[in-house]
């Protein structure tokens, strides 16, 4: 992607997010987590939906001025007026009181299971990923998990994934070409952003996508002012 | 009583083969000089214990110090990308994956707080983690309902890099404590390396400061810049440059002298 394309990605996938986000939910991201952290951002700035917005650090509804590269660091704690630390957001979750936490996923099949740990056998794998973080368990914990993933090809959209890291209450799948969305346990396309043909989301992901979606609303005035204003320097960028 | 102890004499509190938990998370306060120590005095076969681990993992298995790690995620954030020599580690068989969630990895932690031998816990009954991993399910006796049973696992050792500490060993952690004072209560010998040693008033002034208290501290090792090349709240800033170069270089040899390593034989 050229560079003009990847910031014109990066906010449609982040208003796409942030449309979702209902008014005054809990919501919580980890670490690695720039587009969900500035989804979160514009949710709250433009739209003023009150989120309960928990990150890793501890910090509580903290919107920094200043974003960082990382999701993981001071300027999501410092200011804070209390602390509710990554085991209190997990204990919150697994007493069913987290509406929605944001995961990523490696690989994703059609029943929404997500891959982060290996490509290839587990204990000899071809490729080592991360792991999931928290997703084994916020994935079934969470009301509802809403997952990105900033590449949309047949090596991430699959028909089986190598490795089921989690399932569950996962909701929506933000991608740079759509929204996919849950529907009697099968990923159907939902929304398609502006631009973006249904053969080029068809022809890039490994299962059947269904025909039942919408063209998404492209960002407004607003909308895109609001962003510029949250990340001047463009940080969402760099997930791509 | 004092429990200050110099760098070496307190990681030699690590055999081979322990289990040793770090603080801090990721690229933060990650107690980067002690790891360093570690390698220097050639410990081997190491289980390794976080929540989200990057530099610990990465440079420790450059090293062949590491026989597993669990954690919930390998990795480094954003710009610096994937663990490489865990990851060489683990595809070649050498290195242990004990994936976990995060949560697992912290009930491995409170069930070892707590004196029990698992605690059980919400959420992961459909993962592929449970039998690659080992976990086993439990049926609750009250209720019959069927969750994941975590193992409690008391870190031999846990090395965590403060702020301030006094020579009896509370500590003060300024900015994201993450999971470090849960660690403290886990381990079984706790290292405190600390920015700067301040004298027992300051936390008798307001008991509220210790973030650890010194009744679960083994050693105090007074460390500046002992998270470097990580960052710490209020003290410094990432070295992106340490970083860049360690993730640059092609062989071990080279990744460990990037990281100020230089002439160590490697195992």
């Amino acid at each position: 992607m050229s560079q003009l394309d990847i910031s014109r990605t990066a906010d449609l996938m982040v208003t796409a997010i942030a449309r979702e986000l209902r008014p005054g939910e809990s919501v919580f991201h980890g670490l690695a987590s720039t587009i969900p952290h500035v989804a979160v951002q514009l949710a709250q700035r433009c739209y003023g939906k009150d989120l309960n917005y928990v990150n890793i650090t501890g910090g509580y509804r903290m919107l920094p001025e200043k974003l960082d590269i990382s999701t993981d660091g001071d300027n999501l704690f410092l200011g804070t007026k209390c602390r509710f630390d990554l085991a209190d957001i997990f204990d919150l979750a697994a007493r069913g009181r987290l509406d929605t936490a944001f995961l990523g996923g490696v690989q994703i099949d059609q029943t929404a299971h997500l891959n982060n740990s290996c490509i290839g056998p587990y204990d000899r794998p071809k490729v080592k990923l991360p792991g999931g973080a928290g997703s084994a368990v916020l994935v079934p914990n969470a009301n509802r998990a809403l997952v990105w993933r900033t590449k949309h090809d047949l090596r991430t959209f699959v028909e089986h994934v190598d490795f089921v890291t989690s399932f569950g209450h996962v909701g929506k799948v933000f991608t740079p070409l759509c929204v996919f969305e849950k529907r009697q346990g099968l990923l159907e396309l939902s929304l398609l952003y502006p631009g973006v043909s249904y053969e080029e989301v068809a022809q890039n992901t490994g299962f059947p996508i269904g025909s039942r979606y919408q063209v998404m609303e492209p960002p407004s005035q607003e909308e895109l002012q609001c962003l510029s204003q949250i990340d001047p320097d463009r940080v969402r960028d760099s997930e791509f | 009583m004092s429990k200050r102890m110099d760098l070496s004499a307190a990681v030699a509190l690590v055999k081979d083969g322990d289990t040793v938990a770090f603080g801090g998370n990721a690229l933060f306060r990650s107690p980067m000089g002690a790891v360093k120590e570690l390698i220097r005095q050639g410990r081997k076969d190491l289980h390794l214990m976080k929540t989200a681990i990057a530099y610990e993992a990465d440079l420790l298995c450059a090293a062949g110090c590491v026989k597993a790690v669990t954690a919930g995620f390998v990795g480094y954030e954003g710009e610096f990308g994937l663990c490489r020599w865990y990851r060489k580690g683990v595809e070649s068989g050498l290195v242990r994956a004990n994936e976990n969630a995060c949560y697992s990895v912290i009930t491995s932690w409170r069930a070892a707080i707590y004196g029990v031998p698992f605690l059980p816990i919400r959420g992961m009954m459909d993962s592929d983690l449970l039998k690659a991993v080992g976990f086993h399910k439990v049926t609750c006796p009250y209720t019959g309902e069927e969750l994941v049973a975590v193992r409690a696992i008391a870190p031999d050792v846990a090395f965590l890099h403060v702020q301030k500490a006094d020579e009896e060993g509370n500590a003060c952690i300024s900015g994201p404590v993450y999971e470090d004072s849960i660690i403290a209560k886990a381990a079984k010998k706790v290292v405190l390396t600390a920015e700067e040693i301040v004298p027992g008033s300051f936390f008798a002034q307001d008991p509220h400061r210790a973030d650890i208290p010194a009744a679960v501290t083994t050693a105090v090792v007074h460390l500046p810049g002992g998270a470097r090349p990580c960052a710490v709240s209020g003290c410094y800033d990432m070295d992106r440059e340490e970083l860049r170069s360690f993730l640059a270089a092609k062989e071990p040899q080279a990744a460990l002298a990037a990281a100020g390593l230089e002439g160590r034989e490697l195992q």
